[in-house]
């Protein structure tokens, strides 16, 4: 029996077999050509190549695109007209109002995110702040509210946008109970300031659970006995949060105030589900500007397009930095 | 002002009991010391006692005012934490000043409290350090300083000297019995360390297991141990026990050395090794065969084994030459001698 069992994994491993005897040839041969170091480079390649296709590529030639006119897909097919999309976009008489610019759309969109950013990061930090302190605590099934706020992260923002779209829509939930309840109900997606509220409940509730246990992370990393130093010193419990608490999650705190502006700025599929940026243009965001005037208007413009997502990419890259900036010193200044 | 009353007191973490029924009274500016094996439930007890952990029966009176229920921020008392716990955000003055600043204090006071605990421990040029800038030794300073300036009605301070070298140790403690008997306010100090226990103590609590074995001096645990476990704990190294048979009030020892015993039946004889001598004449001996000589200059410790295998330690002053393998005769004045009986209880002479 165990004879069969032996022969079976032999044959299972077989392929396996043939494989490695395959490459070993072509890999000693490099490896006595460069050394030790460049085998680094053979088993670096795979994921070099997987970055240049799909990221490096598609960047340089997005930054080329920006620089080209007319409605052609083809690069080949488009001329060369330099920094006049740029132009177009940032070709304004007043940037507070949309409308005296010569792209009103894209103008509306850089506010709509803007207040989005603002209302819904703060939002976003109040509230998974309030989240991690009450799972921080001994409560009574602990671990179930972790899993429970942990949850919609791992859903996809498309299935998120369309159960809320089911909870919000003229004949959803919502509605449904109002009218149970004796209620008018209301057209929460057809109102501007509902609409805009929902996209930013929603796409906090989808994502706090991430924020959360990050501020949970640095509040466990907490030292007890300083909350113990403090209640022997007969601290409020107010004076321990201002004092103890705040300060000493600022780094974690500091990470996920900017991961959330990073992803707010770059916020999209949820809300595009949710209202596809009405009623009107008042939940239109700048990702969406961005997909509909190069991939889904009648007149695309795939030069405008990539110039507007080369200046959204810009302001990413800043806030990107800031974060590394910030946890890097957040990391330093666990290591002392 | 600092009398601690603990009356039966006992805790349980879920099923486990840790404390069982401890009865103990630490007068007023006493400084009492907590010592015993590692898990015997000295933290415990002394968490109990601040009110970080609520007992699960019994009494803590403070001063004569029941606190068994009270919050650890109503027994006016200060705690040193092992760890030394110092707001690692603060500076130093913040440290020292985070505490009164809770109790409304003056500000000219608060400054005049720091001033006066940064001369006492030395620490007046480290104000504006944060903890991460100071050494180990210093910290404990800072740790110390932040419980002094609460003015606290007792000091408790759980091994504060356990992080430090050996060296800093030996000074730290000399700086606290200094403290206390400049401050005079009572003490609840915890340490499984003998030497701190002893120098530092006017009063030794020894626990195991969550129950006290004895409450006494330090001479008083050293000369008249009350069972067995004490005798083996106190003192270093610790004390040679020899099992015996007692018959009509006499014993012999492995080797045939027989001594007056009072009991009967199985006891155990103790001798420390500072009671044990190199015999002179041919006098009845306690004949031992050399396993192991360490000689530390004013002293040598030896390690030797009975004639049934009983290990016997003796540390005998100066340098004699001796070395392993070779049979020596040990002698003791009856004075030095423990009787225990077969339930370790000790028995009197
Ligand atoms: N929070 C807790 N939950 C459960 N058991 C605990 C808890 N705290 C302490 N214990 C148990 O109580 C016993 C006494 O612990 P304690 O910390 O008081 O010991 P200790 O004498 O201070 O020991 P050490 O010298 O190692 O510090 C140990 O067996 C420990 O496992
Ligand atoms: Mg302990």
């Amino acid at each position: 029996m165990a004879g069969l069992g032996q022969t079976l994994g032999r044959a299972a491993t077989w392929p396996l077999t043939l494989a490695a005897r395959a490459v070993d040839p072509p890999l000693r041969a490099w490896q006595r050509r460069t050394g030790t170091g460049g085998m680094a480079a053979v088993f670096l390649a795979p994921n070099l190549l997987i970055f240049s296709v799909f990221v490096l590529v598609p960047l340089v030639l997005n930054f080329a695109y920006s620089m080209t006119g007319g409605t052609g897909i083809l690069l080949g097919q488009r001329p060369f007209v330099g920094a006049e999309q740029y132009a177009r976009l940032l070709e304004c008489q007043d940037y507070t109002r949309p409308i005296t610019c010569r792209e009103d759309q894209f103008w509306t969109a850089v506010g709509n995110t803007a207040q989005f950013v603002i209302f819904q990061v703060s939002l976003m930090v109040v509230v998974s702040l309030i989240t991690a302190l009450i799972l921080n605590r001994d409560i009574r099934g602990r671990s179930f509210f972790r899993a429970v706020f942990f949850f919609p992260v791992l859903l996809s923002p498309v299935v998120v946008g369309l159960i809320w779209r089911w909870i919000l829509q003229r004949q959803g939930l919502l509605n449904l109970i109002m009218v149970k309840l004796g209620l008018e109900p209301e057209v929460w997606l057809n109102d501007r300031v509902y609409a805009f509220a929902a996209t930013i409940g929603v796409s906090t509730w989808a994502h706090m659970g991430f924020y959360t246990l990050i501020l949970l992370a640095g509040l466990q990393a907490i030292p007890r006995d300083l909350y113990e130093a403090a209640e022997m010193d007969a601290t409020p419990p107010g004076r321990v949060f201002w004092r103890i608490t705040l300060p000493l999650l600022g780094p974690n705190l500091a990470v996920v105030l900017v991961l959330a502006l990073i992803r707010g700025v770059q916020i999209f599929d949820e809300a595009y589900v949710l209202t596809g940026g009405g009623p009107g243009t008042s939940t239109l965001y700048l990702t969406q500007y961005i997909y509909e005037s190069g991939f889904a208007s009648l007149l695309r413009e795939p030069g405008l397009a990539a110039a507007a997502s080369i200046l959204m990419g810009a302001v990413l890259v800043v806030l990107t930095l800031i974060q590394l900036w910030l946890s890097r010193r957040a990391e330093g200044r666990k290591a002392r | 002002m600092g009398r601690i009353v603990l009356d039966g007191i006992t805790k349980s973490f879920g099923a486990t009991q840790v404390i069982h029924g401890i009865d103990l009274e630490i007068e007023e500016g006493e400084l009492a010391v907590f010592v015993g094996p590692s898990g015997c439930g000295k933290s415990t007890l002394l968490r109990l006692i601040a009110g970080l952990d609520r007992p699960t029966s019994g009494r803590i009176e403070i001063n004569g005012r029941d606190v068994t229920r009270a919050s650890a921020a109503d027994r006016g008392l200060a705690m040193v934490f092992q760890s030394y716990a110092l707001y690692p955000h603060m500076t130093v003055r913040q440290n020292l000043s985070f505490g009164l600043e809770n109790t409304r204090m003056p500000k000219p006071e608060i400054a005049e409290r720091i001033d006066e605990a940064g001369r006492m421990l030395e620490i007046g040029e480290l104000m504006e350090r944060r903890p991460t800038q100071l050494s180990g030794g210093q910290r404990q300073r800072v740790a110390i300083g932040r419980a002094i300036v609460r003015n606290p009605t007792a000091f408790l301070l759980d091994e504060p000297l356990s992080n430090l070298d050996a060296e800093l140790r030996g000074t730290m403690r000399a700086e606290l019995a200094r403290l206390h008997a400049r401050l005079a306010t009572t003490m609840v100090y915890v340490t499984h360390d003998q030497v701190e226990a002893m120098t530092l103590a006017d009063k030794i609590v020894v626990l195991r297991g969550g129950r006290i074995e004895q409450v006494d001096t330090p001479l008083g645990l050293y000369n008249r141990p009350q069972n067995l476990f004490v005798a083996g704990f106190i003192g270093a190294p610790n004390m040679n026990f020899f099992r015996v048979r007692a018959t009509g009030g006499q014993a012999e020892l492995p080797g045939g050395l027989s001594l007056a015993v009072p009991g009967e039946g199985e006891v155990t004889v103790g001798i420390r090794p500072q009671g044990l001598h190199l015999a002179t004449g041919d006098g009845p001996a306690l004949e031992v065969v050399i396993r192991l000589v360490e000689a530390l200059g004013a002293e040598t410790v030896v390690h030797a084994d009975a004639a049934d295998g009983t290990p016997v330690v003796t540390v005998l002053s100066g340098q004699p030459s001796l070395a392993a393998g070779q049979p020596i005769r040990l002698a003791f004045d009856a004075d030095a001698v423990h009787f225990f009986g077969a339930d370790g209880m000790r028995l009197e002479a």
